[in-house]
């Protein structure tokens, strides 16, 4: 096992693909963290919670993104380049290989979380400084933050990989996470929160933001939102251990 | 390559190294592989032929555990090959010219793969060498030459210094020098005791290189044995192959 997560962690130092979803990624984090920072009335500014999830919260969710990006890369491109027949020859028993693709999926997500979100800080802070809001986010709410963001994006970067596992094909395991994230959870569960009661706080994204604090009066408390994020990625994991194991490979 | 020579001696090394029994795969309506019996005997090397849509890339793939038999059951070495303690020592194959990470580097291909299988980085630059990538070894695998592919696959498949070799259609896309390079090749690697298995539809070239023959048409079995005894009476190779699956087409 420890030999497969060798593997697993120098292919995702070998090629460039972690770099430009990494470049991407800072680029996204900075466009929505100065576009909310300069754009919203200052009034809409003032309390710490609105901060959190209006401004420097755009680095969790970003780095939850694109860990779920990386993870779900990490078996559709093998799938896509080839590479699974290599690997499933050297390591037959293919569960080990899921289990290392999650291993190294969640350091390199929690990585993509803790950076994204580092980044939004220093960015919203300028934003808020820039325009002469006082910053209201003490010691304990940028931990937090820093901490949930990189605990959130390890599981969603599980998700993304068992996902993969199950989906396969690369475009679409890439525009599912892209569209349930940006779009279901974003647009659809968002407008329902309150009409249909609480449901939409259950969802894998919203569960995401709570772990690090934002919107503490509608979402989950972290620690409970942790957990049922955990219980998500792996349901995922195993699903996709399970899917990779009963299927041929072409 | 090898330090020590195989003890050819040995009882055990003289039992087949691949019994398939009975093989069989379907897929829906489709009989790929229909009741497919063969074994092969160790310091050989058997040619596998077929026409295209014969079953010869199914039957590699279920003695490989990358897909599973629908009936019937192929061993290598008395096992299932996803049941071999550490396949890669007992087995390289190569099913694919172009199983690589375009962006991956040839070097660190390898390194990949020997970091699962637990083999020294030493055996990289060996097998780099013997295939004469290493002046290439840093560059990316999209700027190699498809000959230059076809030997990063072999490169890998002899990693770890297997006792049966798994080869389709290795000669696609080698120049004449690289045909006799790797008709020389498994020649040597027979001759060490070691079992060479290579589906080939280029017949020429496998009438030079193969001590056996399996023939292969429409999922079944139509003729296997000593190329020298399928070729006797003035009859060439293509002759017997033609006339017995002409036979089969009609």
């Amino acid at each position: 096992m420890t030999a497969q997560l060798r593997a697993e962690l120098l292919k995702q130092r070998s090629t460039r693909t972690n770099l430009g979803l990494l470049s991407a990624m800072l680029g996204f984090v900075l466009l929505a963290v100065l576009l909310h920072g300069f754009a919203l009335p200052a009034e809409h500014l003032q309390t710490s919670s609105e901060q959190l999830t209006m401004v420097v919260g755009w680095g969790e969710k970003l780095g939850v993104l694109f860990a779920g990006l990386l993870g779900a890369m990490s078996i559709t491109s093998e799938i896509r380049h080839g590479t699974i027949r290599p690997t499933f020859l050297v390591t037959p028993q293919r569960p080990r290989v899921v289990a290392a693709k999650v291993a190294a999926g969640m350091l390199f997500g929690a990585g993509f979380g803790l950076i994204a979100t580092a980044f939004a800080v220093g960015a919203g802070s300028a934003a808020l400084a820039t325009r002469g809001i006082e910053n209201q986010l003490d010691a304990s709410a940028y931990s937090l933050l820093l901490a949930g963001a990189a605990a959130a994006a390890a599981l969603w970067a599980a998700i993304g990989v068992g996902l993969g596992a199950v989906v396969r094909d690369q475009v679409p395991a890439l525009i599912g996470i892209c569209a349930w994230l940006l779009l279901i959870e974003g647009l659809l569960l968002g407008d329902l929160l309150g009409a249909v009661g609480d449901v939409s706080r259950f969802a894998p994204g919203a569960a995401a933001a709570a772990i690090s604090g934002q919107e503490p009066d509608k979402l989950l408390a972290p620690a409970v939102a942790l957990v049922l994020l955990a219980l998500y990625a792996a349901t995922a994991a195993v699903a996709g251990s399970v899917a990779t194991a009963r299927r041929d490979v072409s | 390559m090898r330090a020590t020579p195989l003890v050819a001696a040995d009882a055990s090394a003289r039992e087949p190294v691949v019994i398939a029994s009975s093989l069989t795969k379907r897929f829906g309506e489709l009989v790929a592989v229909d009741g497919l019996t063969f074994s092969l005997r160790p310091g050989t090397v058997t040619g596998f032929l077929g026409p295209n849509g014969a079953g010869k890339t199914t039957t590699l793939r279920l003695l490989l555990s990358l897909a599973e038999p629908t009936a019937g059951e192929v061993l290598v070495f008395g096992r299932r090959y996803r049941e071999l303690n550490d396949p890669a020592r007992r087995v390289g194959a190569v099913l694919e010219s172009n199983d690589f990470h375009p962006g991956r580097s040839g070097r660190d291909h390898l390194r990949v793969l020997a970091l699962a299988a637990e083999i020294p980085s030493s055996r990289v630059e060996e097998v780099l060498a013997l295939v004469e990538l290493d002046a290439a070894a840093e560059r990316r695998v999209k700027t190699y030459s498809l000959g230059m592919r076809q030997r990063l696959g072999l490169a890998a498949a002899l990693l770890g210094d297997p006792e049966l070799l798994v080869l389709d259609e290795p000669a696609n896309g080698l120049d004449p020098a690289g045909v006799h390079w790797l008709r020389g090749f498994l020649r040597r690697f027979a001759e060490q005791g070691r079992t060479v298995l290579v589906s080939s539809h280029i017949l020429a070239e496998v009438a030079q290189t193969v001590d056996e023959v399996v023939i292969l048409n429409r999922g079944r079995r139509v003729a296997s044995g000593r190329l020298d005894e399928l070729t006797g009476h003035g009859k060439t190779l293509e002759d017997t192959y033609l006339e017995l699956t002409a036979r089969e087409r009609s």
